[in-house]
């Protein structure tokens, strides 16, 4: 039987009674927002005379006026390496105490405008993800603090540094003690740095807490193999991958490092025809979940029982000793038995903070031989060092006023504790909170002094995110404000001579320029790692050996509680909501629910239908907090989902008042931060709230946009799923003569195996080519900007579906339905077979956008810019310092779409004509390649038959969107196969 | 004719390609001339020194003013206690600049150029060349003086009109119609050719011609100092943009340099001033483009060996730059549609494998800009 797929839900209901083809089509385009004049037209003879009037003496005036006087203003003294109009590139690492991600900075004129992947690194490997490139602009975030605050007032550095300093040596004096709360912090100097400063005030203790805990699975470690790691998860070296609720792909520890290696063995193109398999077994749906090859829906209280019979199952194959638990109803046999089979090549994960779960698991990927091989020991996680147990100590001890002065570093616990009721109590026991805050967040208005710490982009520091493996985070613009990186804040309040600079200089050069041995002198060992940005030791063999403790494993039944289970997630745009006052990735369409701009409770379809909830219907529940609900496919039955991150009371004007903030919901157990929470009741408010999702959209009308296959009948044929392809192009006719290129004919292949759906590329193309944030209510007026989005289709069980990712961006059709139909011939194409989108000839009929059948027009309704309705980056002036300066800023009433980066193209191109050769493969990357963490697009030269997009469009696999209507799209894609044994 | 001509510089012996490398050294400081750089102008120096002490001198110039020869220090004095670098340079070395200097800068004919009637003809083009240029740039200015005009003639083709036309129907002083019938009629005309030269200039910027903030003449700095656009101009081959001199770029050769032929002190002082108050001078943009054109100037002058003038007119002739082109589209796609590719001498152009062949087998003399898609939107709009 075919497939069906459907976008949404309401699709999938429609489709279910009659075809998606009789479907009243919806409204292309709507007219709301714009003023009745505007719309009706209705103007009388009067209006036009006084129109004509008024054009007739516009010209007048503007013919009798001067050309505005432009200046140029040349640099005093030009510093060698800037060069107006070519852009410098600086290695450096985004951390921001959650993500790492090392990177190239891209400055034009001194501003940062761009991040790129950086590709000499061995973890990311040149990936980013979405947030990571959206944090450029941070740096340019309005809500940032422009100088230090005292009590709520701006106030100056003299006197802040000078009053604490004051405490600082008064403390000697007085009972109590002082408290740093950091962060994770990966920065090995900066960790030597609070070691001195403790050294130096000896009633100081450090204390460091993450929002998002991963402490369970330092616990367990430390039980089963006496170190408290997180050991480096090798996901390329796994065969079978089973995750309990890990969203390693979107989120989880190192999700852009875990894309690069999963998808790195899910490639088919080159001959390869093995590929890893993965299982995922989570309440919510995930990224990682919505690319599992099988999906297991359950309960979150499900999860240690499932996990012991996976143990019990596997133990009893491997004959290992097996541990009572309670009785499961999912047979996990299978999955044993494919676990057992790929020994020594599978890898076990959950991502539960549960010391009990992560025992099983460690025990699992124990006896299936794991250690060493796909978790590495020699190596281990440097993120996620928090301590869930001191950070509850320490709010016992700030209640009991026990604690003099408070630091709050790269942490914002007021907002993201789940008790923060009670360390704001405790807060108003100590004398003295300083926050580093670079904003007045929820923790920073509660605090005596505010220290505004550098953006991460005007910092120096380091980073340890992988023992032995560092890299370096270096500035790229001069701090734009009165801030001061908080390094430099202690330096100065332990009266130290150095800067932070020399201090970090000082640390490699005696601690880590001694452990290489290739360097001979530090200067210009010191130089390539500021150049690199990445410095890697050898692992040390012998540490990959362990002595393993059994430990006993129990697991606690299901819950019998009545009412939802519910669960928080991490949206894979807004994270844990530390860059929540960022517009694009608030606008970043989730890749799950395709939802922006909003939090929700995300709820099953028959959860739904049984309760008689509609999508919007919002609901009261968990201590009297209010969200609309989702109808999610895939939320596993009696079970909601709520992402973290909103909520916010200080982040910024983008991010304050929206949603809930779902820390709240979060609890302590024995210890431990738990995501979950039974027993939820949902009450009906008889009120809805409108969610501006993307995906109801821009529907492709039913063709056959999907192709997919299993490995099975790929490795049979590997044309499976795409047998069609060959008889729609045989058959293809066409009145228009074919087109020829000489030269270069670009291409751009996107092999869906390897695509996540992550929506890295959205934000990588919104950055690169000025794409404008247009705001929720514009969304849902379906005029969302974005030149690329991620299509989300699913198959089959609405509860379960199968889900398939594929970007869209302009085709670049050879035979464009939207170039015959302009009428000023805006739009038009080129001889290296782009299709070209002229601003200042469209006149704004739309006509292309009708035609083009792939929807991937987007229509300048507003102007964007200097527009206070929408008053993101592009109404301020800070803002618009990123924008590209390539690139034209679109004005209302044009239509744009995707160039394929043509910038790009046209900067390689004059390199290679400045250096007299030719153009290589590879050369030109797109916005969306370069950063791709999937490795997903490859972009180049169709016209080279060596070329690697040549070798793509050669595969069997590829085809390309809609074929039948011959538009020959100069974008292929290669199907999706799943790693399953059914066709 | 032609050996008559060459005889004195055949008994000149030197003045080596050598020579003419080493004079760069010192062209930093001196002139062939009699005018004042950094140095004293060197015309008809090895008349007024004997060679011995230019030999010390030029080897050493610190040696000879300790050793407390009087013309040595009173020139040191005079050129702002300036210490000239020594030069690692043989005696015959050093003969040989001095001969090469005495000969104002031309090389001995061996070296010159296997033909000798081409020094000849090229000095003979290079007057007419700077005749033609002077001329281009004179016609340039009536064009400007005529454009900038236009709105007197229009007002003054308006007043004569209304007259003409008062006349016609009230004062009736000429008799004969046909008179007011071709003054109207030629009037018309006039005020029709104003209106559409004015709207077609609309937002174009023909013969701009700002006052800058610093009376800075390139004639002065190119045509008679013929210092290289590029000396200033630094990024035209790199970048989009061709670059405005830094401050401390001017400062090179006006840390000496304080006074002008024309101005005095008073133009440069504003260079000292910027210098010193680090506050950065804010020329006026002569040339600009629409915000939705790329255009970018390495493309045109590393890859496309375009001369500056192409586009900037006789930027060397100008006190004050004007803009000599309207820069408007149809301007750049004219060229775009005549000028050549450097196709056979650039690898890049490799690429383009169909037009080599219609090259080589003759179905194309050259291939322009235009031919490889120079005049597509988005090589210009993006």
């Amino acid at each position: 039987m075919e497939k069906k797929y459907w976008q949404s839900l309401q699709a999938y209901q429609n489709k279910s009674t009659k075809s998606l083809f009789e479907k009243q089509p919806e409204k292309e385009f709507t007219i709301d927002g714009l003023d009745d004049s505007e719309v009706k037209g209705n103007s009388s003879r009067r209006d036009f005379l006084k129109s004509l009037g008024f054009s007739v003496g516009a010209v007048a005036l503007v013919s009798s006026c001067q050309m505005p006087v432009r200046k140029a203003i040349p640099f005093l003294n030009k510093p060698e390496e800037i060069t107006p109009g070519v852009a410098n590139y600086y290695a450096s690492t985004f951390y921001d105490g959650h993500d790492y991600c090392s990177i190239l900075v891209k400055n034009r004129e001194g501003r940062p405008i761009k991040i790129e992947g950086n590709e000499l690194s061995k973890l990311t490997y040149g990936g980013t993800n979405a947030r990571t490139q959206a944090s450029v602009l941070n740096l340019y975030d309005d809500a940032r603090l422009k100088n230090p605050m005292k009590n709520g007032q701006e106030s100056d550095w003299d006197t802040v540094d000078s009053e604490i300093m004051g405490k600082l040596n008064a403390f000697s004096d007085i009972q109590g003690s002082f408290a740093i709360v950091t962060g994770t912090l990966i920065s090995p100097s900066t960790k030597r740095l609070i070691a001195d400063f403790i050294e130096a005030n000896p009633k100081t203790e450090w204390v460091s807490y993450d929002a998002v805990s991963y402490h369970a699975i330092r616990k367990a470690h430390q039980q089963t193999v006496n170190k408290p790691v997180i050991p480096f998860y090798r996901f390329d070296k796994a065969d079978v991958i089973v995750s309990f609720g890990a969203d390693f792909l979107g989120n989880w520890l190192l999700p852009v490092t875990f894309t690069k290696q999963f998808t790195g063995r899910r490639k088919l193109d080159n001959g390869h025809n093995s590929m890893n398999k993965l299982m995922v077994i989570e309440s919510n749906l995930s990224l990682t979940g919505s690319n599992a090859d099988e999906r297991i829906a359950i309960k979150p209280s499900e999860e240690s029982s499932l996990l012991l019979a996976l143990y019990n199952k596997i133990a009893a194959l491997t004959g290992n000793e097996q541990f009572d638990g309670p009785e499961v109803s999912i047979d996990l046999s299978q999955m044993a038995e494919q676990l057992v089979n790929a020994s020594g090549k599978s890898l076990v994960v959950c991502g539960t903070n549960s010391l009990q779960n992560q025992l099983i698991v460690n025990s699992i990927n124990r006896i299936l031989n794991n250690y060493g091989r796909t978790l590495e020991m020699s190596r281990t996680i440097n993120l996620n060092q928090g301590s869930d147990e001191k950070m509850l100590s320490l709010i016992d001890r700030m209640n009991n006023g026990e604690i003099n002065m408070l630091m709050c570093w790269n942490t914002n616990p007021v907002y993201d504790l789940p008790q923060s009721d009670r360390f704001v109590e405790g807060l108003k026991r100590v004398d003295t909170v300083i926050s580093f805050a670079d904003r007045m967040d929820e923790t920073a208005s509660q605090s005596t002094y505010v220290c505004p710490d550098h953006n991460y982009l005007e910092s120096w520091d380091d980073a340890e995110p992988l023992t032995g493996v560092y890299s370096i985070t270096q500035p790229a613009i001069h701090n734009i404000f009165n801030t001061r990186q908080a390094q430099d804040s202690l330096l100065r309040w332990m009266d130290s001579d150095l800067d932070w600079r020399d201090y970090l200089e000082s640390v490699w050069e005696e601690h880590i320029f001694p452990n290489q041995s290739f360097w001979q002198g530090f200067r210009p060992f010191w130089n390539q790692c500021k150049h690199d940005g990445v410095f890697e030791l050898e692992p040390n063999p012998e540490d990959e050996t362990i002595t393993f403790n059994q430990v006993r494993l129990t697991a606690t039944p299901s819950a019998t509680e009545n009412g939802f289970e519910l669960s928080v997630y991490e949206k894979v745009a807004i994270g844990t909501g530390k860059h929540s006052n960022n517009p694009w990735l608030m606008e970043l369409p989730d890749p799950v629910t395709k939802a922006t701009w909003d939090n929700y409770l995300t709820i099953s379809p028959s959860d739904a239908q049984s309760l008689g909830l509609q999508q919007e219907d919002v609901v009261k529940f968990a201590d009297e907090l209010e969200l609309p609900v989702l109808i999610q496919a895939g939320q596993a039955k009696g079970t909601l989902g709520i992402a973290l991150g909103f909520g916010h009371s200080g982040a910024g004007p983008v991010a304050n008042g929206i949603g809930v903030n779902a820390f709240r919901l979060m609890r302590f157990d024995e210890g431990h931060k738990l995501t979950t929470r039974p027993g939820v009741t949902l009450e009906k408010t008889g009120r809805s709230y409108p969610l501006a999702l993307t995906q109801v959209k821009h529907t492709m009308e039913g063709r056959d946009v999907v192709k997919e296959t299993s490995l099975a009948a790929f490795l049979q044929n590997p044309a499976s799923g795409n047998e069609d392809q060959k008889y729609k192009e045989k058959h293809a006719t066409t009145l228009y003569p074919e087109a020829k290129y000489d030269g270069f004919h670009w291409g751009l292949a996107i092999d869906l195996n390897s695509c996540t759906g992550c929506g890295n590329c959205v934000v990588s193309c919104q950055a690169e080519n000025n794409v404008s944030v247009v705001g929720k209510d514009e969304v849902r007026r379906n005029r969302i900007m974005h030149w690329i989005r991620i299509d989300r289709y699913y198959s089959e069980d609405p509860d379960n579906p199968k889900v398939f990712n594929q970007p869209v961006m302009c085709q670049h059709c050879d035979n464009a339905p939207c170039e015959n139909v302009c009428p000023v011939a805006a739009t038009n194409h080129s001889s290296e077979g782009l299709n070209q989108m002229a601003y200042n000839r469209c006149i704004g009929t739309k006509y292309c956008m009708n035609n083009c059948p792939y929807r991937v027009r987007r229509f300048n309704w507003f102007s964007y810019i200097n527009n206070p309705k929408f008053n993101f980056n592009k109404n301020s002036d800070l803002g618009k310092m990123v924008l590209n300066p390539d690139v034209t800023v679109r004005e209302r009433g044009v239509v744009e779409k995707c160039s394929f980066c043509v910038q790009r193209i046209q900067e390689k191109k004059l390199t290679a004509k400045k250096e007299n050769r030719k153009l290589e493969d590879l050369e030109i990357k797109t916005a969306c390649m370069q950063s791709c963490p999937g490795d997903a697009l490859v972009f180049g030269n169709m016209n080279d038959p060596e070329s690697k997009v040549s070798l793509l469009m050669k595969s069997e696999r590829r085809y390309r969107l809609v074929e039948e209507l011959h538009t020959l799209p100069s974008v292929s894609y290669l199907t999706k196969v799943r790693n399953t044994s059914e066709a | 004719m032609v050996l008559v001509f060459m005889l004195p510089l055949l008994f000149a012996k030197g003045q080596t390609p050598e020579a003419e490398q080493n004079w760069r050294v010192c062209a930093a400081c001196h002139s062939l001339g009699t005018n004042r750089l950094i140095g004293p102008g060197l015309e008809g120096v090895t008349e007024r020194l004997e060679q011995d002490w230019l030999i010390r001198f030029i080897r050493n110039s610190q040696e000879v003013i300790e050793s407390g020869d009087e013309y040595a220090v009173q020139l040191f004095e005079e050129y702002n206690r300036i210490p000239m670098p020594p030069n690692d340079l043989t005696d015959e070395q050093i003969i040989d600049l001095l001969l090469y200097i005495e000969n104002g800068g031309q090389l001995a004919p061996e070296y010159a150029a296997a033909e000798p009637v081409a020094v000849e003809k090229s000095a003979e083009l290079q007057r007419l060349e700077d005749k033609l240029a002077e001329r281009e740039q004179m016609l340039l200015e009536l064009d400007r003086d005529a454009n900038r005009n236009m709105g007197t003639t229009f007002m003054i083709i308006l007043i004569i009109l209304l007259v003409v036309l008062a006349d016609l129907f009230i004062t009736k002083v000429i008799k004969a119609r046909f008179v007011h019938i071709t003054i109207i009629l030629i009037g018309v005309a006039i005020i029709a050719e104003v209106a559409y030269r004015e709207a077609t200039a609309l937002g174009r910027q023909q013969y701009y011609q700002p006052e800058q903030p610093i009376w800075f003449s390139h004639r002065i700095h190119a045509e008679q100092n013929k210092i290289d656009c590029m000396y200033c101009h630094t990024t035209v081959e790199e970048s989009k943009h061709a670059g405005f001199p830094s401050v401390g770029l001017c400062m090179n050769c006006h840390n000496v340099v304080r006074e002008g032929s024309i101005t005095g002190r008073t133009e440069i002082d504003k260079i000292h001033a910027a210098w010193e108050s680090g506050q950065p001078i804010e020329w006026i943009k002569v040339h600009n483009l629409p915000s939705h054109v790329y255009f970018n100037h390495a493309q045109h002058v590393a890859v496309g060996k375009m001369d500056c003038a192409e586009c900037h007119g006789p930027v060397e002739k100008m006190d004050e730059v004007m803009q000599v082109e309207n820069l408007s589209m149809g301007w750049c796609i004219d060229c775009h549609r005549t000028t050549e590719v450097q196709f056979s001498t650039n690898m890049f152009y490799e690429q383009y494998r169909e037009l080599h062949e219609e090259l080589h087998a003759g179905k194309r003399s050259r291939i322009t800009v235009d031919d490889i898609g120079g005049n597509e939107c988005q090589k210009c709009h993006y």
